[in-house]
């Protein structure tokens, strides 16, 4: 069939794009490859990678034009945008997909290599980097490749139309020859159009993008068996990696409080984490590099992070896009049916990091063969899980001989008085809190592997493993600038570091003994008083750390800031560490309830008073406060709900202090979302979100005023008690106008009332009188209503062996006042946190232009 | 010994040691009957929400208590009593994921999962 209004040429030009990036790619790894060993073929390597620089910049801008121009007939454009949507969006509508987030890690990556391309030109690092990087991105341009090799797909493409897309073709809206002029997109999922959506996902792929440099520079010195130049180089960038990727990471917890209900700013998601595990690791590498360019050794440490902190954007690239944690997240990409070639991704460059750490040409070669046989058994035969395993043993007894045989060991010991030994200690502490998160974050991959049914980790437990590796962390951060490289007197050292240590001890203690040890510190289980003092030991080692590091900018660098990027960036970690710690650990609830029941012996786990019930015009006391629900409004898809915050002046009168309007957005794509609302205090915020809500306008007819609702059934004995939403009312006795023996003798008419004592709000209390009617065996019960009130009852049904009735109760729709359910919280301090973001991102923007002045490469030779 | 080989073994065996204390106390998967054997463990239990059973939800009464029943995995139907107010968007959940013990007949639950047809991709949950 013809179609008519098609735009057929943006698709191939795409498609042109992206088939040429991926040749270019491959061209260029493989022209670098061939560099190594004859310089003749590096214009051609180098062109090839303009080319493909080239070409992602034309899939991105005809992507881009696409959406910019409503080509409806390709499924991402569709899927991902509508005629509708404000233009400030059309970027977030880039990258909503995983087809447009791969392109901009692609992109970012090509933009990286651009640079080094040109910062390394005709050097001894320019191959193998350069033939890193081209590899990389062969890998990632077949990510969006859309073919199909016999039976496997590789890759979604974006540009694919939506009559040919397997979820779509059928469908009867694109059956017609002119169904293009009739088509409109799905837009932009409402949830994620806000900045955050336009910010927080470049910054984090960059980040990403950047923890390739230094696994480049890795790869390279195996290549190029030179261990020690490298650092120089990729040291700045390491850095900015540290930076950008730090950035992200804390903008997606700014995002997830600002704009999503998950009741707080870091909730241990397993997507959270994936990008939490990399930056750790990479922040690791820094130091390690630090310690060579100081002092020289830790060769192999460095050489493993740089290359783990890569391999581990991998795996987490595998864990959210693959679909494999499932239920375990709350926000993880739905699978798109690439698991098979993401797995093979990860794979692959960890078979490039070993093949290449083994020096002898008989041991790579035998790990080659192994390597390609176990790949070959696994897809034959239903042997893949155990040769997995098998091939993951071998390649780590690789690292470890490795290690053992190839790297220069230090002749001396390292002094416990140096500042190498701490610095490597940290990364240590570092590595192995990045290895407790991914096993925790892992357990999906560890139940598919071993057939377990371990359920993923609560948040508090997350807590409680990492207090340790924090507090241990930042005691270190505390003391290791003050000690010099190779040999400090300890002497000297511990009267420095001890004034800081005791002005941080007292100052903690006054701060943390009434925060955590007197109220409930003598009542708490086991378990929480251990939290508690991890909290307290956590607050004073980074109060110690933000002081010691502030002494020694001021003592030892004399307050010049540009050579104090280190010391800086460490007084924003300890900060950040000491706002999650007090916000966390004092986040109170204001909302409780006064319901009375409770169910015993379940545990405090089961503290089921965190929401109160308002209802529209009551005021009711929550916390310090007085809340007044006035309202709601709905403007478009959301509905805010007005929550008045009010306070006792000095004459003892209400007075409006606040007024806080929590969102639910009644989102069609993905169901209704709670927006929090937040009122910022410097010492504190208050932050509130609305639980469970009725969204409909409420009809104010005075027809609709008198109806009444459905009418519910209750069952209850004597004394027994139904709520309605005006009143309390108790099924008071039951009067018969005959005695069980006048009944038997005369069986023609029986009529039992029911006494119901309804009470309001201001203790009036009324009586209503439902009958119960048997007349010639049949059931005529007579209704019953109380006026001033507005409930209408009917009493139906006797239960006598149980000494049960039964009534139905039925309200004027009038009396039923629009009602919500909120959940508040007061987060202390919360900006301690933020500030320390700040203050970190400072600091290692000027560590880096630090670094950068500092070791300036010599001019390498042209 | 160097002290930083001693250094690696105290590291590596407080990772052993981390991840086998963890693994003994993290929560599992389970059905009901497992939970029912165990009343004072805290299991994940998957299943879908029983439609035909009534659910209470009286705000009135308590904001924090929501009643319904689920059908686990194996079909076995328990009454639920979720302790936090009753999620947005309930009856769409297509599978729940429930957090918390057995205690007498009802399972209770301190926290819930609901994976609803349509999260963030959703032309990619495939449609039948």
């Amino acid at each position: 069939m013809e179609y008519a209004g098609e735009h057929l040429w943006a698709g191939n030009l795409g498609n042109a794009f992206v088939v040429l990036s991926l040749v270019a790619a491959l061209v260029s790894c493989f022209t670098y490859l061939l560099a190594s060993k004859n310089s003749a073929y590096l214009a051609l390597a180098r062109a090839a990678f303009n080319v493909h620089s080239f070409s992602v910049i034309g899939i991105a801008g005809t992507l881009f034009f696409m959406l910019f121009n409503h080509y409806f007939e390709y499924q991402y454009v569709y899927q991902h945008s509508n005629t509708t949507m404000n233009m400030k969006y059309i970027l977030s509508c880039f990258w909503e997909g995983q087809e447009g987030s791969f392109l901009l890690w692609t992109f970012w990556n090509m933009v990286l290599g651009l640079i080094l391309k040109k910062q390394l030109k005709g050097g001894d690092w320019e191959v193998p980097v350069m033939m890193v990087f081209a590899l990389v991105q062969v890998f990632l341009a077949s990510m969006i490749l859309g073919i199909y090799l016999i039976d496997y797909k590789i890759g979604t493409n974006p540009f694919m139309l939506l009559r040919d897309h397997p979820d779509y073709a059928k469908a009867p809206f694109i059956q017609g020859a002119d169904y293009v002029s009739k088509l409109n997109g799905r837009g932009l999922n409402p949830l994620l159009m806000n900045y955050w959506m336009t910010i927080h996902p470049p910054t984090l792929f960059l980040g990403f993008a950047s923890t390739l440099i230094p696994f480049a520079f890795a790869i390279g010195a195996f290549w190029n068996k030179k261990y020690n130049e490298w650092q120089t180089i990729a040291l700045p960038w390491t850095y900015f990696g540290i930076l950008i990727l730090g950035v992200g990471i804390l903008m997606g917890g700014a995002w997830a409080y600002e704009a999503l209900s998950f009741g707080g700013f870091w909730a241990w998601d397993p997507v959270e984490n994936s990008s939490l595990v990399p930056w750790l690791v990479l922040v690791a590498a820094g130091h390690t590099m630090i310690i060579n360019k100081n002092k020289g050794g830790s060769l192999f440490t460095t050489h493993f992070l740089a290359i783990c902190s890569f391999l581990l954007v991998l795996y987490s690239t595998f864990l959210t896009r693959s679909g494999i944690l499932g239920n375990a997240s709350v926000h993880a990409f739905t699978d798109l049916g690439m698991t098979g070639q993401l797995v093979l991704y990860v794979l692959t460059f960890i078979f490039i990091s070993v093949a290449l750490l083994v020096r002898s040409p008989l041991l790579r070669s035998t790990y080659m063969v192994l390597s390609f046989e176990l790949a070959v058994f696994a897809s034959l035969y239903d042997f893949a899980k155990l040769a997995l395993m098998g091939w993951v043993v071998v390649s780590a007894i690789l690292i470890v001989y490795a290690y053992v045989f190839y790297f220069p060991k230090e002749k001396e010991e390292e002094d416990l008085f140096s500042r190498e030994f701490w610095i490597f200690l940290g990364s240590l502490v570092l590595v192995l809190s990045a290895l407790i998160i991914t096993f925790f974050t892992s357990t999906p991959v560890i139940n598919k592997l071993f057939g377990t049914e371990l359920a993923p980790q609560k948040v508090p437990e997350y807590n409680r493993w990492m207090a340790p590796f924090a507090i241990a962390m930042i005691l270190l951060v505390a003391a290791a600038q003050f000690l010099k490289y190779k040999k400090t007197e300890p002497k000297k050292f511990l009267k420095r570091i001890a004034l800081n240590f005791f002005v941080s001890l007292v100052f903690g203690l006054i701060c943390c003994i009434p925060l955590y040890f007197m109220h409930g510190y003598a009542e708490a289980e086991a378990g929480q008083k251990w939290d508690l003092i991890s909290y307290a030991l956590l607050f004073i080692a980074s109060v110690f750390a933000a002081v010691a590091n502030f002494d020694y900018f001021l003592a030892v660098l004399k307050g010049k800031v540009m050579k104090s990027g280190a010391s800086i960036a460490h007084i924003g970690f300890a900060l950040i560490l000491l706002g999650a710690l007090i916000s966390t650990s004092k986040k109170t609830v204001l909302s409780q309830n006064t319901s009375e029941r409770k169910v015993s012996g379940l545990g405090a786990d089961f503290d089921d008073k965190k929401s109160i019930l308002l209802t529209q015009g009551d005021t009711l006391p929550m916390g310090p406060y007085f809340v007044t629900y006035t309202g709601k409004k709905r403007e478009g898809i959301n509905v805010s709900f007005n929550v008045d915050y009010l306070k006792r002046n000095e004459q003892k009168e209400l007075e409006l202090d606040f007024t806080l309007s929590p969102l639910i957005q009644d989102n069609p794509r993905m169901g209704r979302a709670a927006e929090p609302a937040t009122r910022h205090y410097l010492s504190r915020d208050i932050y509130t979100h609305v639980t469970y809500a009725d969204l409909e306008e409420r009809d104010t007819s005075s027809k609709a005023r008198n109806a009444y609702s459905s009418a519910k059934n209750y069952i209850g004995g004597m004394g027994d008690t139904i709520y309605s939403s005006n009143a309390i009312i108790v099924i008071d006795s039951l009067r018969s106008n005959l005695s069980q023996k006048e009944y038997e003798k005369n069986s023609s008419s029986i009529e039992v009332t029911a006494v119901l004592r309804c009470m309001d709000v201001n203790s009036n209390v009324y009586k209503v009188y439902p009958k119960f009617v048997i007349k010639n065996s049949i059931i005529i019960p007579q209704e019953a209503v109380c006026e001033p009130l507005g409930l209408k009852f009917v009493f139906w049904k006797i239960n006598p062996e149980e000494g049960h009735v039964e009534i139905t109760m039925s309200e004027k729709v009038v009396n039923s006042k629009d009602f919500i359910v909120m959940e508040a919280y007061v987060f202390p301090y919360i900006n301690i946190l933020w500030l320390g973001s700040l203050i970190m991102a400072i600091g290692t923007a000027i560590a880096i232009v630090e670094r950068i002045r500092k070791f300036r490469p010599t001019k390498v030779n042209v | 010994m160097k002290k930083l080989h001693i250094i690696g073994i105290v590291i590596i065996a407080i990772a052993i040691g981390v991840i086998f204390v963890s693994l003994k106390n993290t929560s599992k998967y389970a059905d009901f009957a497992e939970a029912m054997a165990n009343p004072d463990t805290e299991y994940h239990v998957v299943g879908k929400l029983d439609k035909n059973q009534p659910q209470f939800y009286e705000p009135k009464v308590n904001p924090d208590e929501f009643i319904f029943s689920m059908l686990d995995n194996k079909g076995v139907q328990r009454q639920v009593v979720l302790h936090k107010s009753r999620p947005q968007d309930f009856e769409k959940s297509e599978q729940i994921v429930l957090i918390g013990k057995m205690h007498g007949e009802q399972f209770h639950a301190n926290d819930i999962l609901m994976k609803c047809p349509s999260k963030y991709n959703d032309a990619n949950s495939r449609p039948n």
